[in-house]
């Protein structure tokens, strides 16, 4: 089975974009990219991949280099998009040898195609789990049962608003600011309704929905894996992140205080 | 409270349940969502017990992320998924959302004291996570080189 360089570049690239830009450590990244590019023949590549860049280079029989470049922008947390994206490479492994199916081009292309609109769940089921995990962090940090409806609810209203706010393409650090802003805001209004009800752990609650665990864990593995560049710039984008909670949570309580609540 | 009575096992629950939350949110699908989920009660319920015998949080948090993270290690590879995606999932109930909310309000309130204590701890609980993360990750790379070499 032999296909052109061009056409390998591609697949492996879609097959680190995909990754990339859905919560993948790098190292796994370079890891599959490689796979692609061995199962198709060609066994000398070389990657870099950074969070926001993927750098390709492959080399044919005459020693002929293909590179090329593919920027990576847009990044959210879609773990089931990576978990189906790592089996279909596991597979690509054992294609062409006996038993297993054929991968040309067009096939795998098409299985690309298929990971990337893969969407499981409803939007409803994810907006009522989505409100489910606020809910149960409440009662975990000590909330009564009306405190756990509150913050149901605001787990689910933060959801939506999150969701309207992805539209209009802000930054992440802004989105993680008005998002914890809106937290307390939902708390707030629905505290006037419900009464006899503490507002600490609702607030907390809804900050666990945007914790930036993946860019810790990301950080942590990748820098141990040896790519101190994608390491250090997801450690930073943690740590804004975090400052980004605390900044909108606390501006929003203050405003709220000032306006006089 | 005492290690393994009823209330330990509520809190197991609640940590269940919004991981499981957790999961679906980020497209988890199949018995994938289970493992996680046990995993991210686990989490929870193993620090609150090393909490009640050593009485210190941070090492409470560094035993709970090291077993977690050797958890992740061994089941991931069952499902052909990287183990960055259990791991992810099962850390998120140590990750002190609470600190840094405390730490937001003492500075409000004009306690800087409070704040600074509670922002230090913080600091601390996600520099701990993140060595528990690093040992397990690395021990782990060396037993596959010893089991590729012999």
């Amino acid at each position: 089975m032999t296909i052109s360089v061009k056409e390998v570049c591609e697949l492996a690239l879609e097959t680190g974009r995909i990754m990339l830009q859905n919560g993948g450590t790098t190292n796994r990244c370079e890891k599959m990219m490689t796979t692609v590019c061995a199962a198709y023949g060609y066994q000398r590549t070389e990657s870099f991949v950074t969070p926001t860049g993927i750098f390709l280079t492959v080399l044919d029989k005459d020693n002929n280099a293909t590179t090329q470049i593919k920027r990576i922008e847009g990044r959210r947390i879609d773990l089931g998009k990576v978990s189906k994206l790592s089996s279909i490479i596991i597979e690509l492994k054992n294609c062409g040898k006996k038993g297993g199916e054929s991968c040309d081009y067009r096939h795998l292309m098409a299985k690309l195609k298929e990971v990337d609109s893969y969407n499981p769940w409803s939007e409803w089921v994810k907006l009522f789990f989505g409100g489910m995990t606020s809910g149960c962090f409440c009662l975990l940090f000590g909330g009564s049962w009306a405190e756990f409806a509150v913050a149901y609810a605001v787990g689910i209203l933060v959801s939506i608003s999150m969701r309207l706010i992805v539209l209009l393409q802000v930054n992440n650090f802004l989105l993680h600011a008005l998002g914890a802003a809106l937290v307390v805001v939902f708390a707030k209004i629905l505290d006037t309704w419900v009464p006899g009800i503490k507002l600490d752990n609702i607030i907390i609650g809804g900050i666990m929905l945007l914790v930036p665990g993946l860019a810790i864990t990301n950080a942590i593995r990748d820098t141990m894996s040896g790519d101190l560049v994608s390491g250090t710039a997801r450690g930073v984008e943690a740590f804004l992140l975090s400052v980004a909670i605390a900044a909108g949570s606390g501006s929003m309580l203050k405003i709220w205080a000032l306006v006089g609540y | 409270m005492r290690p393994f009575d009823s209330l330990t096992l509520m809190q197991f629950t609640w940590a269940f349940l919004s991981i499981l939350g957790f999961s679906i949110r980020s497209n988890l699908k199949g018995s994938k969502v289970f493992f996680t989920s046990v995993g991210g009660g686990l989490a929870w319920a193993l620090y609150l017990i090393s909490l009640y015998y050593t009485k210190s949080p941070l090492l409470s948090v560094f035993i709970s992320t090291i077993i977690v993270c050797s958890y992740s290690e061994v089941v991931a590879p069952r499902f052909k998924v990287p183990v960055s995606v259990f791991v992810i999932c099962v850390i998120i109930p140590l990750v002190p959302g609470s600190g840094l909310y405390y730490s937001m309000r003492a500075y409000l309130n004009h306690d800087l004291m409070g704040a600074s204590e509670k922002l230090l701890e913080t600091l601390m609980i996600a520099g701990t996570i993140a060595i528990g993360i690093a040992v397990v990750s690395s021990v782990t790379n060396l037993i596959h080189r010893v089991i590729n070499r012999f």
